[in-house]
């Protein structure tokens, strides 16, 4: 070192190692923007750290779950690392914002895969953000990819495995729950994309086979804000179930002018699958009593005391995050923490990072418990078993109604 | 049941047009056309959030959000919208900009969570059959209040008259001892408090998130190209058209359908009447 700076005339001028590193390290700060963050390991290790991607809409229309998903991973890494690592190597987190926004998602997605060459991808909310990432991650990345949210089933691709509940697992026994008082006149309000449309067929075939009828099924722009002519329909056709897919903006109007039509009042009841507790401060209480969710984890089992593993995850996730998006099934941080642990249980039994090895390991990965209950890959279907909770809102809270007897079946790439 | 679509159409309508009154007036008094309009709007019914979440009553954070909302419009225009007079153009990416940091701000100010806010009036009349929201209601015979209030202070005092006179001939109006510096920062601010005021009576209705203003801003554009530049009756009656229709299509049409048909009902009246369906020859 010290014969080459004098080689060079000494400390005054700057060596062109350090000067070609500092500029390259400015150039990818630059190239890589704000929306990037990198947690490193914290402790050095004779083996490289493990590069694991997140790639969700940390800003945006959908930020709140992009966010929860976001701070999951980040504890969670923390917590590996601190238990050791994965493979004894630790675990780096890279961090890009898929901003609600597929255009710059892909970009972005395109720096975890190209640029940092991250070993696993975790992330996308929406089934379109899922559906533009995937190719890059999976065909031209050549890239395990991980979704965690609930969505409308039939992602059968090899190297991209699901994690969050599928239509099977949310209406199996919710439909019949909701019709046991008698109910049979079904609404379906949606929102005009994807996930409504695959949701309700599926939805519509449960109400059918037990004996109800969906009297209107009916989709609307997704930022639409007015909702009379649907309110009316809905009160005149005596509608004794609104199962709904609304998404925000148009989620707030829709409720309170369902509420304000005295729709509760003469005993309708309202049910929706995404709702969790992110979504307990979107309406005042009154408006969402006796709203039906059906998901796999919901705070109450926590409260409740039934499930220790899920109330310390919960109280540690809280300690770390006390401000902003909660730990919430809806918002797919449930499905970040069961994907991340079985890719951990996976790398651990294959022993490398080779893209078949692990994805051979996580075809079969189980964990003991997590969120809500433990769960385990279907083997051969790229979907996960889980326990289900039917929960009801009460006095701005979710009460759970009924509990899934064990796990239950994705029922998807049979 | 027709009455109870007349009135939530009505009640729709009345929060287009409160949110166009405030861009048409910046847009047609100072030919700027604001981007930025649906984050005042927001910002509106963020004051309105910070109230409720200090304990104090709605109504008051509703009172106070107007002015609060003038006030960042006024030091806004005197340290940044005023460099964009000579450049339209550069003007709507400006305000687009300052919309965005408005936006984001306030995403992060809310933790990106969505906030119910409680109507200062909740609760029901019962009209035989029909019952209505008493805060729509509310918020319909304000609109009609301000609407009225707007028109006279801008056709009826001097205030007006100089503002009127700022727009039409800047340079008569500087040698006639009208400071139109002082009158285009006055509007300006004018118009952000409407925008504020429009924000702090939806909120309730539509909820506290960030992106609260952005639907209504595409609205309220397209009722000012409907309406037309340059008048006060221009985009208001542009944003009874497009309020009446958005809510009252998705009555007898498919709603995909109908968004789509707001648009080509917009576009063909435009085509049919290019300076707007409600000027008389100016522009």
């Amino acid at each position: 070192m010290s014969d080459r700076q004098s080689a060079n005339g000494g400390w005054g001028t700057l060596p062109r190692r350090r000067f070609l590193s500092s500029t390259a390290w400015t150039a990818g700060t630059v190239a890589t923007g704000l929306g990037s963050w990198v947690v490193p390991a914290k402790w050095a290790s004779a083996a490289d750290p493990i590069k694991v991607g997140i790639a969700t809409d940390l800003t945006g229309a959908i930020g709140i779950a992009g966010n929860a998903c976001a701070n999951t991973a980040r504890m969670m890494v923390e917590e590996i690392n601190a238990a050791g690592g994965v493979i004894g190597r630790p675990l780096e987190l890279y961090i890009e914002d898929t901003a609600s926004n597929e255009s710059v998602a892909v970009n972005n997605v395109r720096k975890l895969v190209q640029r940092h060459r991250v070993d696993v991808v975790l992330g996308g909310i929406t089934s379109s953000m899922r559906n533009a990432i995937k190719d890059v991650i999976v065909q031209r990345g050549r890239t395990l990819y991980i979704y965690p949210q609930l969505y409308e089933g039939r992602e059968c691709t090899p190297y991209l495995f699901c994690t969050g509940p599928t239509p099977a697992q949310q209406c199996d026994a919710l439909i019949p729950w909701l019709m046991a008082d008698g109910a049979k006149r079904f609404a379906f309000p949606s929102a005009n994309y994807i996930w409504p449309h695959r949701l309700n067929e599926y939805a519509r075939k449960v109400v059918e086979a037990n004996g109800g009828e969906v009297v209107f099924e009916e989709y609307y722009p997704l930022d639409q804000i007015e909702y009379s002519a649907t309110v009316a329909k809905i009160m005149n056709e005596n509608i004794d179930i609104v199962f709904f897919t609304v998404i925000p903006p148009g989620l707030a109007p829709f409720v309170k002018q369902v509420y304000e039509a005295g729709y509760q009042e003469r005993g309708g009841r309202l049910s929706c699958v995404y709702y969790d507790e992110n979504l307990l401060n979107f309406h005042p209480p009154h408006e969402m009593e006796g709203l039906v969710s059906c998901l796999d984890y919901f705070r109450a089992i926590s409260d409740g005391g039934e499930h220790q593993f899920s109330a310390d995850l919960h109280a540690r996730y809280d300690a770390k995050f006390p401000d902003g998006p909660g730990f919430a099934a809806g918002s797919a941080a449930t499905g970040i923490y069961r994907g991340l642990k079985m890719w951990e249980a996976a790398v651990n039994e294959a022993g490398n990072l080779e893209r078949d090895d692990v994805a051979a390991a996580i075809d079969h990965a189980k964990i003991e418990n997590g969120p809500g209950g433990g769960s385990e890959m279907v083997p051969g279907t790229y979907h996960c078993r889980m326990n289900m909770y039917i929960a009801v809102c009460k006095s701005g809270r979710y009460e759970i109604a009924q509990q899934s007897d064990g796990m239950v079946e994705p029922g998807e790439c049979l | 049941m027709p009455i109870d679509a007349a009135f939530d159409i009505i009640s729709f309508t009345s929060f287009v047009v409160l949110v166009v009154l405030g861009l048409g007036v910046i847009a047609s008094m100072m030919g700027i056309f604001n981007l930025g309009h649906g984050d005042f709007v927001l910002l509106g019914a963020y004051t309105v959030f910070v109230f409720d979440e200090a304990g104090l009553p709605v109504w008051l954070g509703m009172a106070v959000a107007p002015f609060a909302v003038a006030l960042v419009g006024l030091v806004l225009e005197r340290t940044v919208i005023r460099r964009f007079y000579a450049a339209p153009i550069i003007a709507m990416l400006g305000t687009y900009a300052i919309g965005v940091m408005i936006r984001e701000s306030v995403r992060g100010l809310i933790g990106g969570l969505y906030h119910a806010i409680p109507e200062p009036v909740p609760g029901m009349i019962d009209f035989g059959e029909i019952s209505i929201s008493k805060w729509r209601l509310i918020v319909i015979l304000i609109t009609v209040l301000v609407v009225l209030g707007s028109y006279l202070l801008l056709k009826r005092t001097t205030l007006g008259l100089k503002i009127r006179a700022s727009l039409e001939n800047p340079g008569l109006a500087r040698s006639a001892a009208i400071s139109t510096g002082q009158i285009y920062a006055l509007t300006f601010a004018f118009g952000c408090g409407l925008a504020g005021l429009a924000g702090a009576l939806m909120v309730p209705a539509f909820s506290l998130s960030a992106d609260l203003g952005v639907r209504f801003l595409i609205q309220a554009f397209l009722a000012i190209m409907l309406g037309g530049v340059g008048t006060f009756e221009g985009p208001i009656g542009g944003a009874a058209m497009i309020g009446a229709t958005t809510a009252g299509f998705p009555w007898v049409m498919n709603p995909v359908l109908a968004d789509v048909m707001v648009f080509v009902v917009a576009i063909v009246a435009i085509r049919l009447r290019p300076a707007g369906l409600f000027t008389r020859r100016r522009v």
